[in-house]
């Protein structure tokens, strides 16, 4: 095996004197290489940027809400249970939120409503900026204030300006009517890529503070469900389970999964399963691409043992042992597969890019490819292997070939 | 007594062994001893290219022995048979058997790249032998930018870089025009003159005629072994021998 540089310099030298078909037997390899990087670098990208905008609007958010199997108000959440999780540590914020259809008329005519009672750290849950005045907060919740926050344009849509500020708006709710004066306006989020959603028709989303909202319904401070922010940077599972224990503790209900909880980390992992699902089957059928691209170079190596079955008695009549031709052979066809696998990287890092700033600006959305140092090692092992693999068969009929019959051939 | 370079004894070759059988080979016993010059003659089909496969360790008998330098090679293994034939035998073929995208002097090299030999000596060795067959100045040319005489010379010269005992020759001058064939076969006589052992494998009498001893052979079976008496009257006849 001393001779190891001297069989991978013929290799070379033979892949140099038939420059053209080498590169037509790369072709294959290439192609699956290249295909294979591209998608597993767009899917990576696609998955890196879904996250980065839901970590964005949603992470280490916990949802607490109600089994349909807690039956007796005593079980559901109070203003108190919701007063606890704010104390414990590593939650920043709690919020409820239960709307109620509602409806109003303004100088622009009349439009149904989505009433929604918040808690005091409604700003904060819901991820909102203030493009005027304030949201409502803790004095205003607790003493039960008519005041409301709209978004920006909700406002347009029902006074043709969101500087409102100070307006009042006449919420016709359960029968009852009430002026609130309008507190805050709050910037509609740009339209995230994947999250997103207004439309004409939507009802007009008002919040007022819960204890406002008692004032509509009648019923005092029960909750179906509530809503957590926890610190970003602490796991959202183990947070969501204290918060459950001193749910079930104030209760008294511990094992009777009446509070059941979601977090986003859930949706998160379950989307990108998803994900990575997608992009595994795309790989799959590039994958067999590059199969097919190892068969062709297998079949060319073939047809290169067929005419080149003199040079194999010459080489043999000089004393070359079985073990060199086919190391010879077979430094041939991973020389092939390895440079076709390197030019393969490259073009699919090239098209990586080129699909993802295709997409970015035809869609409106920024998605950089994530290319891993681990995607492209297995690609260069996996090309590697295909070559040795798919090598051995030629190289092995090339070793056995007997001198004198491969001397006779012309 | 010193050993022979070459001792055949009893040596078959049979192809087809069963009703259809064909004795390629028939109980040849040969003696050859270093530094002669024998010209194994035979009309196609008398089984002299068979006998030469066997003498090159290209093929293995089916029955008899072939001590080669003292060793017997009728039983060896594939791997074995290259090993013998990279160190004890240079050949020269008819079809010269030059490869066509190496140069000549990558062509001489081969069987010492085989030998593992280091790459400095290789080269030393391979001009050495490219200059003794007078090629010193086409060492970088491919065989097809040579002419057929120089293409022969080229495998002369790589016969001769490994440095082997004997020097197998078959039908060196079949492809060539007869004044290439005269500078190869003055080649192969000096070849000789400087103690090499040259077997040169030939239909042609005329050919067989320019070597020492010249053994004939019919239907596989040898039908004679004579000293050319010819041979250069000042050529010292070491090692005579009777068949």
């Amino acid at each position: 095996m001393s001779n190891l540089y001297e069989y991978i310099k013929m290799a070379v030298h033979n892949i140099m004197a038939n420059k053209g078909r080498s590169f037509l037997t790369m072709l294959g390899i290439i192609i699956g290489i290249a295909s294979v990087i591209a998608i597993v670098s767009i899917g990576e990208g696609t998955k890196n940027q879904m996250n980065s905008e839901i970590d964005d609007i949603g992470g280490g958010q916990i949802a607490i809400s109600m089994s349909s199997d807690a039956q007796t108000a005593e079980e559901y959440i109070t203003a108190d249970d919701v007063e606890a999780v704010r104390e414990l540590d590593g939650i920043e914020g709690v919020n409820v939120s239960d709307s109620y259809d509602g409806e109003t008329t303004t100088g622009k005519g009349n439009f149904t409503l989505m009433v929604t009672g918040e808690g005091p750290d409604a700003k904060l849950l819901n991820n909102a900026t203030m493009k005027h005045g304030v949201y409502f907060g803790e004095n205003e919740v607790q003493e039960g204030k008519n005041v409301c926050v709209l978004s920006d344009s909700d406002a347009k849509r029902l006074f043709g300006t969101d500087d409102v500020v100070g307006m009042s708006l006449d919420v016709n709710c359960y029968g009852l009517t009430k002026s609130l004066r309008i507190c805050g306006v709050t910037t509609q989020k740009e339209n995230g890529t994947f999250v997103s959603y207004t439309y004409e028709g939507m009802p007009v989303t008002v919040n007022v503070p819960y204890t406002t909202m008692n004032e509509f319904t009648g019923t005092s401070d029960y909750f179906f469900s509530m809503s957590i922010q926890a610190d970003k940077s602490l796991d959202s599972q183990s947070i969501a389970d204290k918060v459950v224990n001193l749910l079930e503790k104030r209760h008294q209900c511990s094992g009777e999964d009446y509070f059941q909880v979601q977090s986003f980390q859930d949706i998160m992992s379950s989307m990108n399963q998803m994900l990575d699902m997608v992009t595994a089957f795309i790989s799959f059928v590039a994958g067999i691409s590059l199969l097919v691209g190892g068969i062709g170079v297998m079949n060319i190596m073939l047809v290169s043992v067929t005419e080149r079955t003199r040079e194999i008695g010459i080489r043999k009549s000089l004393g070359a042992k079985t073990s060199s031709i086919m190391l010879q052979f077979l430094a041939e066809a991973a020389i092939l597969t390895v440079i076709g696998g390197l030019i393969g990287i490259v073009l699919g890092v090239i098209g990586g890019y080129a699909i993802c700033s295709i997409i970015s600006s035809s869609m409106g959305m920024i998605i950089t490819p994530g290319i891993s140092l681990k995607t492209i090692m297995a690609a260069t092992l996996f090309s590697c292997a295909v070559g040795v693999f798919f090598g051995i068969y030629p190289a092995k009929k090339a070793a056995k070939l007997s001198p004198i019959e491969a001397l006779r051939r012309n | 007594m010193e050993e022979a370079l070459i001792r055949v004894k009893d040596l078959c070759k049979i192809y087809n062994p069963g009703e259809n059988e064909v004795r390629a080979l028939d109980h040849i016993n040969l003696e050859i001893d270093k530094g002669e010059f024998v010209a194994i003659i035979g009309q196609s089909g008398s089984g002299k290219s068979t006998f030469m496969n066997m003498l090159g360790c290209l093929d293995v008998p089916t029955s008899g022995e072939y001590f080669l330098n003292g060793t017997d090679v009728s039983t060896m293994e594939d791997n074995e048979l290259s090993e013998v034939r990279n160190r004890e035998i240079g050949f020269i073929f008819q079809g010269f058997n030059l490869i066509s995208n190496l140069t000549a002097i990558e062509n001489v090299e081969l069987p010492l790249v085989y030998r593992g030999v280091d790459r400095k000596t290789r080269h030393k060795l391979a001009v050495e032998s490219l200059t003794m067959v007078g090629l010193e100045k086409r060492m970088d040319h491919k065989p097809n930018e040579m002419s057929g005489g120089q293409q022969q010379r080229v495998a002369i010269a790589r016969a001769l870089a490994a440095q082997p005992p004997v020097i197998l020759a078959d039908e060196p001058t079949g492809n060539l025009d007869s004044a290439s064939s005269k500078e190869i076969l003055e080649i192969l006589k000096s070849m000789h003159k400087q103690g090499k052992t040259v077997i040169l494998i030939t239909h042609d009498n005329g050919i067989a005629a320019q070597a020492r001893r010249v053994v004939r052979i019919i239907d596989g079976k040898i039908e004679s072994d004579f000293i050319n008496e010819n041979y250069g009257k000042e050529e010292y006849v070491k090692n005579q021998l009777d068949a």
